[in-house]
């Protein structure tokens, strides 16, 4: 069998690449050609004659023979069934009895015959042709990149990506040590315990972390504080940043005589006041698990306005999922959907996710165990996992998953400056471990 | 079968489309069912005319039958065997990843898929100098662990670079990116497909489960379709496009919630041709082991139920060279 190829040379079809092309509505696989098979010849002018919506429209798009390779990209690209399209249930259905498939069959026709043939009103049938059009044209390889493509990098880029990306300290050196650096950015992290255990302090103290200016190795960005407990604690916070803000003193103390390295240090501690890190926080309190919802769904407009931001801190997100909720498998289908779009905000904006959870308990083969809350399939939501627990009179911090780092088990302790590094074990420092701000010590617990 | 639209093929013209729509044959299946002498009587056309159309219409959507002899030629000739990089996996999985198939890995939490998606990404790139593509759902994907891998393997930073030039990453965290990107993925492939360097031979999905499961229970049930739509375009990435596809799954709990099943039910249990199942290993003492056990719960050629260890701390690195530390805290 004998065609016409791009460059106008006769090509001969028997290789099963290019047979790739005709079958690709045929649904089958590669092929041996048949002689002597009628097919339909077409012309060149019916090629290059443009239809009604630009190239797009080109009859011949099916063809395996247009002329320029964009073409064959937009030939290719449009067997897309209807179904890979974000369109509402209730217009696809329409559009299916009206015998519409693909998304060519779509494109080719004026959103006014659209809503006359199929049924809908004018603007959905305006709606419909956005998305259609715009996930096509997204793809077409000289538009400029849009929110919807997805962008696709070499590992090598993204090791170079994470090189010059920081970590948000917690100044618990030893957590740094084991996280391998700090809380990572563009990461979920999940950090789960039980009352008491030092959880909402953690997260009081990334979010005044986070604002540690760049020249003390900070990442200087902003913090939003989302609170379902209500365990957010304002005096609590300024007592943690007036302790950061000394800890920086100190350290730019030491440095007075490395003279550029001092005056960054000087300007960047007169932005550094307790004024500027509290009015960086950005706090919201939901009380139910649809705020919740309707906050996380808000963010990226957020995040848009306040580009500084580099954490986002969910303070229990297992509270308001936990209560009253009957029916478990839609709470799974709303926990999935809020961690990818807790990934996603962290991938598109660069900054860094903590979650917090609560513990259960959980019986197996006739023993209890304190396993984390929100069941199994949770578990797989954040990308990184922190429990912690207490082991007589001692906080423990253990790394559960993580993808780069191995699990390991540090000890911390909470202080009034903070969350701090466990005392060194001596009898005189067991008053200190036992100060837990608010919190009673408490005796044996579960490890889990 | 789409809709009949006037230059669909030569002999359709416009008012041809007008009246067969007047007597409801709007899609090229209708035509095709439609008893053509009535059609003809009906809308004063030529029975010969609709014929060839009919015929026409048919030769250019319908599939075409391939014996078997035919079949195995040319599987024989185009399926390769891509080893993981990890011994004890390559046993089980019968000397390694087939391209023309799709493999399954599924574990709990921290059970190790990851590392083993990186591991085989690492191997890929770096000891068969394939391309990579990695499509990441859940933020797993941390290119220095990567780097960590590949100096196990070799020492020399041209050779690291190299490879990790070869492994593409994308962020896909919802279905229909993901479904975006695979069909890019065929269309770029498609168009390239007479240059074989320079083609991507794994497709790695780390996970799957994440982009699906928000779609799944409660009462719609658009989630069952965009998942088997998920599930047949990665079947013909793989069957017709050559190349091998991995895919991660999650556990969830059996109905009487005794013991661990993969998720994402029965309609997908069809899809991957080779099943794995990773687990913490039993009785291996306290938090911080790294070893994992691996278990062949589907394959189409070896016996089920096969078992093996893997140490995911020191991936790929085991008869090369030992004396590298695992990892660093």
């Amino acid at each position: 069998m004998v065609i016409r190829g791009p460059l106008g040379l006769i090509t001969i079809l028997t290789s099963p690449v290019s047979l790739f092309f005709l079958s690709s509505y045929t649904l089958a696989g590669p092929l041996k050609t048949k002689p002597g098979k009628p097919r339909p010849f077409r012309r060149a002018r019916d090629v290059t004659r443009p239809g009604p919506g630009g190239v797009w429209a080109t009859r011949a798009s099916r063809a395996s023979r247009s002329t320029s390779p964009v073409r064959r990209l937009c030939a290719f690209k449009m067997q897309r069934k209807l179904v890979c399209f974000p369109l509402s249930p209730a217009v696809r259905v329409k559009l299916v009895a009206a015998g519409f498939q693909t998304a060519e069959d779509i494109l080719e026709v004026k959103p006014s015959e659209l809503s006359k043939e199929v049924g809908i009103s004018k603007e959905e049938a305006l709606e419909t042709l956005q998305i259609v059009r715009r996930e096509c044209l997204a793809d077409k390889p000289r538009c400029a990149g849009t929110s919807v493509t997805v962008k696709k990098c070499t590992a090598l880029e993204l090791l170079e990506q994470e090189h010059t990306q920081g970590f948000i300290i917690t100044f618990c050196s030893a957590l740094d040590n084991i996280l391998g650096g700090g809380i990572p950015l563009m990461k979920t992290t999940e950090v789960c315990g039980v009352p008491g255990v030092g959880k909402t302090q953690l997260c009081m103290q990334l979010a005044v972390d986070v604002q540690i200016p760049e020249c003390f190795g900070g990442v200087a960005g902003e913090a939003v504080f989302i609170d379902t407990e209500g365990s957010f604690m304002v005096d609590r916070v300024a007592t943690l940043a007036t302790a950061c803000i000394q800890h920086l003193l100190l350290i730019a103390g030491a440095h007075t005589d490395e003279a550029e390295l001092a005056q960054k240090h000087q300007k960047a501690l007169e932005d550094f006041t307790l004024e500027n890190i509290l009015s960086h926080i950005y706090y919201f309190r939901c009380h139910e698990y649809t705020e919740l919802l309707a906050q996380v769904y808000l963010l990226p407009d957020f995040l848009s306005d306040h580009s500084k931001v580099q954490l986002v801190i969910i303070d229990g997100i297992a509270s308001p999922f936990r209560h009253d909720f009957d029916d478990l498998s839609l709470r799974m289908r709303l926990l999935n959907g809020l961690a990818q779009q807790m990934i996603s905000l962290a991938n598109n904006h660069r900054l860094a996710v903590i979650l917090t959870n609560q513990m259960t308990t959980k019986i197996d083969k006739s023993q209890a165990l304190l396993v984390p809350a929100l069941g199994e399939s949770w578990g797989h939501a954040a990308t990184i996992r922190l429990i912690f627990h207490w082991e007589q009179k001692q906080r423990f911090a253990t790394l559960y998953k993580s993808p780069s780092q191995k699990e390991s088990t540090i000890p911390f302790q909470i202080t009034p400056q903070g969350f701090r590094d466990a005392a060194v074990t001596a009898p005189s420092s067991q008053a200190g471990a036992s100060l837990n701000f608010r919190k009673r010590s408490r005796e044996q617990e579960e490890e889990c | 079968m789409g809709l009949l639209r006037a230059g669909l093929c030569p002999g359709l013209t416009e008012e041809i489309v007008q009246l067969l729509k007047g007597r409801r044959i709007k899609t090229v299946a209708d035509l095709a069912a439609a008893n053509l002498e009535e059609v003809a009587q009906k809308c004063s056309l030529s029975y010969k005319a609709l014929v060839a159309l009919r015929r026409v219409l048919l030769a250019q959507f319908s599939a075409f039958p391939l014996n078997g002899a035919d079949l195995y030629e040319e599987l024989k000739t185009s399926t390769a065997i891509l080893s993981t990089g990890i011994g004890s996996l390559d046993k089980l999985l019968d000397a390694g990843l087939y391209t023309g198939e799709v493999t399954e890995i599924a574990g709990g939490p921290g059970s190790g898929k990851t590392q083993v998606c990186l591991c085989v990404a690492a191997n890929v790139a770096h000891s068969l100098q394939q391309n990579v593509l990695y499509v990441d759902s859940n933020g797993g994907m941390t290119a220095s662990r990567l780097l960590q891998l590949l100096q196990a393997r070799t020492q020399d930073e041209e050779k690291q670079a190299g490879a990790l030039r070869r492994i593409q990453v994308a962020h896909a965290f919802d279905i229909f990116r993901m479904l975006d990107m695979l069909q890019d993925l065929r269309g770029a492939m498609a168009q390239q497909a007479t240059a074989s360097s320079g083609a991507v031979k794994v497709v790695i999905v780390d996970s799957v489960t994440a982009v699906v499961a928000p779609l799944l229970g409660g009462q719609q049930r658009e989630g069952l379709a965009l998942m088997m739509q998920l599930a047949r375009e990665l079947k013909i990435l793989a069957r017709d496009l050559g190349v091998a596809v991995v895919v991660t799954n999650h556990l969830t709990r059996d109905r009487d919630g005794r013991r661990f099943k993969p998720a994402l039910g029965r309609s997908w249990s069809f899809v991957p041709s080779t099943r794995i199942l990773l687990d913490v290993l039993e009785g291996a003492g306290t938090l911080g082991s790294s070893q994992r056990t691996v278990c062949l719960t589907k394959s189409p050629r070896q016996p089920t139920g096969l078992q093996e260890v893997i140490d995911i701390g020191t991936l790929g690195t085991e008869k090369q060279s030992p004396e590298l530390p695992a990892e660093q805290t």
